[in-house]
């Protein structure tokens, strides 16, 4: 069972325009996504508001492999900025997992 | 006797009847029958041309009863009413007779046996017309004031515009002040009134006009009369308890909800922390900054949607309860005003903030509250955790189906509204409740706040769950339709009711307990004995007193002891 821990998200979160909770998990950021990643953003994005840490870092794989395309965001009907959350989370490894 | 000149008009409805029955071979064995002078086909009925029909036959013909074979009386019956009125026969030597609903759509594998049906109904229908007589409507003054029933917001708002519109008004609140729900509320959506507020300029608004009359600490014992007169005793409590009687035309029902209470254990109610919404709203209006519950901070708050609300198949609130979702979204904006570093999370089964408290629900979520989706069969639970603070469990449907443990400072049931408990109320005015407990309208659509008792409305959430502005739109609708009745100075009533014929009624007792709306009573004075008499502008025509009556006294206007004779053997004769 995994335990929420509310504070996490002030970890990760870079600047005022990170706004994961925005989300309102309709799916379509998964659908359009040209690398068929299958956790970023959406499910990604829900660990971090849950704060669930474990599952974060076991997405170090799919967190690099976005391509910042836009093309998520762009159709995002809740106005999520999903690439700037992604340059957050990018953050969030450097500091955390390559101790950059 | 005279022979009667009745006029039958079988409808195809075009197919709905004629497939399944064979209209023209109906018309064909009824069109000789004695006291029959026309019977016709028609496509459509209920078309103008065929309207225009009928209204010739009436006129040219001099028909004296007239009988349509179509659909439920339910969809015409004001109609051909209205064709027969205009062509100056009187409306009630008319039947309606149901060929479709209780015929056509019922037997679509029988053509043969549908057509005999058809055919049997229709003699019965000829045989109810011939013994049809002229009547005219019971007509009543109506008195110009109205009863509204509870002071909350619907209340109000309807009584100040009764008197705008220059009836007398009467405003009867069994609390001690008025505002019902809203009198305690904080900063309400859209633009942030408080309710308290609101509540104290209608209160000014209702004590400036003269022709309102307000009772607070007061109830509704009794009512007696009619509609137009209705005769209602008033009980006041506290410090000059009395009981005072007044008359007035129409009655307004306005006597709000009650919130859900959880049972002890539900969802951890009972558990130090756990609280109902309206607990919590108590709790934010009172807040000025950041929030404390029993001297803690509350920085963790998480929300448990449709408590007693949406119960499944056996749970007596079966109802979505419409208001919660958008309350509970807008408390959470409420709490952020007040912390913005508060941590919100939603457990919900289907997130329900319909119109425009979808952008509340959109600012939440950019704010930075979470919303996670439980399933039915799986809600969340709730216990106390090692710390001390609260603990819910989710399994979370947006993420991967995972469990998730929610640590919280405060958990607020999002809890749905329910019917107030009235029993005393709803005997006295003999209104019908639903299966859900709330009072039931006629119609949803079209006659959305009038009851099936003559003068007597409903609205606000005594009718079912709404928010404040619906509420007060329905009270609204209830003005109009209370004023619409009052404002003639009299009522026109449906004359198809029932009577006793004296000569043979012993006042036996039978009938005056079957009356669901008290229209019958014994009265002394016919040749020295007591008898039953039905007052014409009570009765409702349902009819259940006439088959009691041993002596066969009672008889029903339009359906009489003759009349239902006859018409069984009309049903019962040989097709051939």
């Amino acid at each position: 069972m995994a335990v929420a821990r509310p504070t996490f998200i002030d970890e990760v979160r870079q600047s005022e325009q990170f706004n994961a909770a925005a989300c309102m998990n309709c799916g379509v950021c998964t659908a359009i996504c040209p690398m068929g990643l299958e956790h970023l953003p959406r499910e990604i994005f829900r660990y971090v508001v849950l704060g669930m840490e474990e599952e974060v870092l076991k997405e170090q794989e799919t967190v690099f492999s976005c391509l910042l395309c836009k093309l998520c965001e762009e159709n995002c009907p809740a106005g999520v900025h999903i690439t700037e959350n992604v340059r957050s989370l990018r953050h969030y490894f450097d500091r955390k997992a390559f101790r950059i | 006797m005279n022979r009667r000149k009745i006029g039958v008009y079988v409808c195809h409805c075009g197919g709905n009847i004629s497939d399944y029955v064979d209209v023209e071979k109906v018309v064909d064995a009824v069109k000789d029958e004695e006291d029959v002078v026309v019977a016709r086909t028609a496509m459509f009925t209920c078309s103008d041309a065929t309207q225009q029909e009928i209204y010739d036959d009436i006129r040219e013909l001099g028909l004296d009863g007239l009988v349509v074979a179509s659909c439920s009386p339910k969809l015409h019956t004001f109609t051909f009413r209205g064709v027969a009125k205009r062509a100056g026969l009187n409306p009630f030597q008319y039947t309606q007779v149901n060929v479709r609903e209780q015929c056509s759509w019922a037997h679509t594998d029988d053509r043969q046996g549908a057509t005999e049906k058809a055919l049997r109904l229709v003699r019965a229908g000829i045989a109810r017309t011939r013994l049809l007589r002229p009547l005219e409507p019971t007509v009543v003054e109506t008195v110009p004031k109205t009863l509204v029933i509870g002071a909350g917001i619907a209340g109000l708002r309807a009584a100040i515009g009764l008197a705008d519109i220059g009836l007398s008004v009467v405003v009867v609140e069994r609390e001690a002040e008025v505002g019902g729900w809203v009198k305690d509320f904080g900063p309400m959506y859209p633009r942030d009134k408080e309710g308290r507020e609101l509540v104290r300029q209608l209160e000014a608004k209702v004590r400036q006009r003269e022709n309102i009359a307000l009772f607070t600490s007061a109830e509704v014992v009794r009512k007696a009369g009619s509609f137009g007169d209705y005769v209602v005793d008033i009980k006041t409590h506290g410090k000059s308890s009395m009981t005072m009687q007044i008359h007035v035309g129409s009655i307004i029902v306005a006597t709000g909800f009650d919130s859900y209470q959880p049972e002890e254990g539900e969802y951890g109610y009972g558990i130090d922390g756990v609280v109902t919404l309206p607990e919590y709203k108590k709790m934010l209006d009172a807040a000025e900054g950041s929030l404390e519950y029993h001297g803690r901070p509350v920085k963790d708050v998480a929300y448990i949607y449709c408590v007693g609300s949406r119960q499944g198949d056996d749970g007596p609130h079966q109802y979505c309860s419409r208001f919660c979702c958008s309350a509970a979204v807008h408390s959470a904006l409420e709490l952020y005003t007040r912390d913005p570093s508060a941590r919100q999370f939603h457990l919900y089964r289907d997130m329900r903030t319909y119109g425009r408290y979808e952008l509340m629900y959109r600012e939440s979520r950019e704010k930075g509250s979470t919303y996670l989706k439980f399933a039915e069969d799986e809600p969340p639970a709730v216990r106390k955790g090692a710390d001390g603070r609260l603990v819910v469990t989710i399994r979370d449907q947006l993420t991967g189906q995972k469990e998730v443990e929610i640590p919280a400072d405060l958990v607020v049931l999002v809890t749905g509204m329910v019917p107030r408990e009235n029993d005393a109320l709803v005997g006295a005015l003999k209104l019908p409740v639903g299966r859900d407990g709330f009072f039931n309208e006629i119609h949803p659509k079209l006659r959305p706040v009038e009851t099936v008792v003559d003068g007597v409305t409903i609205c606000g959430a005594c009718q079912f769950p709404k928010n404040a502005s619906e509420s007060v739109a329905s009270g609204l609708a209830a003005v109009t339709q209370s004023a619409a009745m009052l404002k003639q100075g009299r009522a026109e009533l449906d004359p198809q009711v029932a009577s006793v014929d004296p000569q043979l009624c012993t006042d036996c007792g039978v009938c005056y307990a079957t009356c669901p709306y008290d229209a019958i009573s014994p009265q002394e004075g016919h040749e020295g004995r007591r008898v039953a008499v039905i007052d014409p502008a009570t009765c409702k025509g349902c009819g259940g007193c006439a088959p009691v009556c041993p002596e066969r006294a009672i008889n029903l206007e339009g359906y009489t002891q003759a009349q239902i004779k006859a018409m069984i053997e009309g049903l019962a004769r040989e097709v051939v």
